[in-house]
């Protein structure tokens, strides 16, 4: 073996951004504009957030056609009814950590389909979505989806006719989006619990469509190993 | 005594504090100067330091779909600057008119973006 032979780095590289953030922040524990502990506490308050809210907002816009109305002029008060404030919220209370205040609610109907993106960084409605996928923030998303967005979309597995327009909504100023989905056949007279079930966060962001039966929490498919291996 | 204006580095928060951003720069732009349905083309400014608008945008008429609010844009604001409150629009482009090559099959697809007033002017 060569000596010249190099190795896999050991651990992950630490981005500049990574760094800057670390920088910033102890510069402000430093200053004594917040704690440590404050920061731990948001850190994992964040961590919370998840899609539901979202999905009832959904759900709800679905029975009830004033609520859509509502939600679709006006995102941030339509959030109000399923518990999230985007303006009076913790730690800032002028917009949830690094996202303003505007929230839009784009409604698909069954020639218009919509899907979100930030071709400038990783916008992202995380008061009302909870922290984005990893897929979300990747380069490859970003550039591609505005370019090829039906290629896009059929590696997440949905296709669709040339009569659908495909709109994507690149989220590059203040305004935070979801996509209210089209309510699909076969969920007549189904309870706001029950659809919101189906209304998974890939539904939300646009890459898929919801469907009776499908929902966030389903099984997984696990396959049985060729060589299992017994202890 | 120094003459140097004492510069407030809270201001922004003082002002959008239990209001909100972008809601706390309502009323302070100059009318909106284009409404829905107009037909405006993204200008190709200079983008030293920072800019919001995407390159691929740039000289492409599009539809104004919604006036949305007012805000700094982010040219300024980057250096926090709020002096110039503006209108924001959200806009829709043809992908055909974006990416030549667009599928023709496809020629029904959009993309919705939102700009300040700035960077647009009638076609």
């Amino acid at each position: 073996m060569s000596d010249d032979h190099k190795h896999a780095p050991m651990v992950d590289e630490v981005s500049e951004f990574e760094i800057l953030e670390i920088a910033v922040r102890e510069l402000a524990i430093e200053k004594g504009l917040f704690t440590q502990e404050d920061h731990n506490t948001w850190t994992e308050y964040m961590h919370t957030l998840g899609p539901l809210p979202a999905a009832r907002l959904v759900a709800k816009a679905w029975l009830d056609p004033e609520f859509k109305k509502l939600a679709v002029e006006d995102g941030v008060k339509a959030s109000l009814e399923v518990g999230i404030d985007w303006v009076r919220t913790m730690p800032t209370r002028f917009g949830t950590p690094s996202d303003y205040c505007s929230f839009r609610v784009m409604e698909d109907t069954p020639t218009l389909k919509h899907v979100v993106v930030c071709t400038l960084c990783s916008c992202y409605p995380r008061p009302i979505l909870g922290q984005s996928p990893e897929w979300y923030r990747t380069p490859n998303y970003r550039r591609r989806l505005v370019r090829w967005p039906r290629q896009v979309l059929s590696e997440f597995g949905l296709q669709l006719s040339e009569e659908v327009e495909v709109r994507v909504v690149d989220s590059n100023q203040k305004s935070r989006f979801v996509v209210l989905p089209v309510r699909p056949e076969g969920t007549e007279g189904w309870t706001e619990d029950q659809l919101t079930e189906i209304i998974t966060r890939d539904c939300l962001i646009g890459v898929a469509v919801p469907k009776p039966g499908k929902t966030a929490n389903d099984p997984r498919p696990v396959r049985k190993a060729l060589k299992p291996y017994s202890h | 005594m120094s003459n140097k204006p004492i510069y407030d580095r809270e201001h922004h928060v003082k002002k959008a504090t239990g209001i909100g951003d972008p809601q706390c720069f309502a009323g302070e732009a100059s009318p909106a100067r284009f409404n829905v349905g107009d037909r405006v083309r993204v200008r190709d400014l200079p983008d030293l330091f920072y800019t919001r608008t995407q390159t691929y945008l740039r000289g492409t008429e599009c539809t104004v779909s919604a006036v949305v609010y007012e805000s700094p844009a982010a040219e300024d604001e980057a250096w926090d600057n709020t002096d110039q409150v503006e209108w924001f629009y959200s806009l829709v482009f043809r992908q055909s008119d974006l990416w030549p090559d667009y599928p023709q099959a496809f020629g029904g697809d959009t993309l919705e973006t939102e700009l300040p007033e700035r960077w647009l002017e009638s076609a």
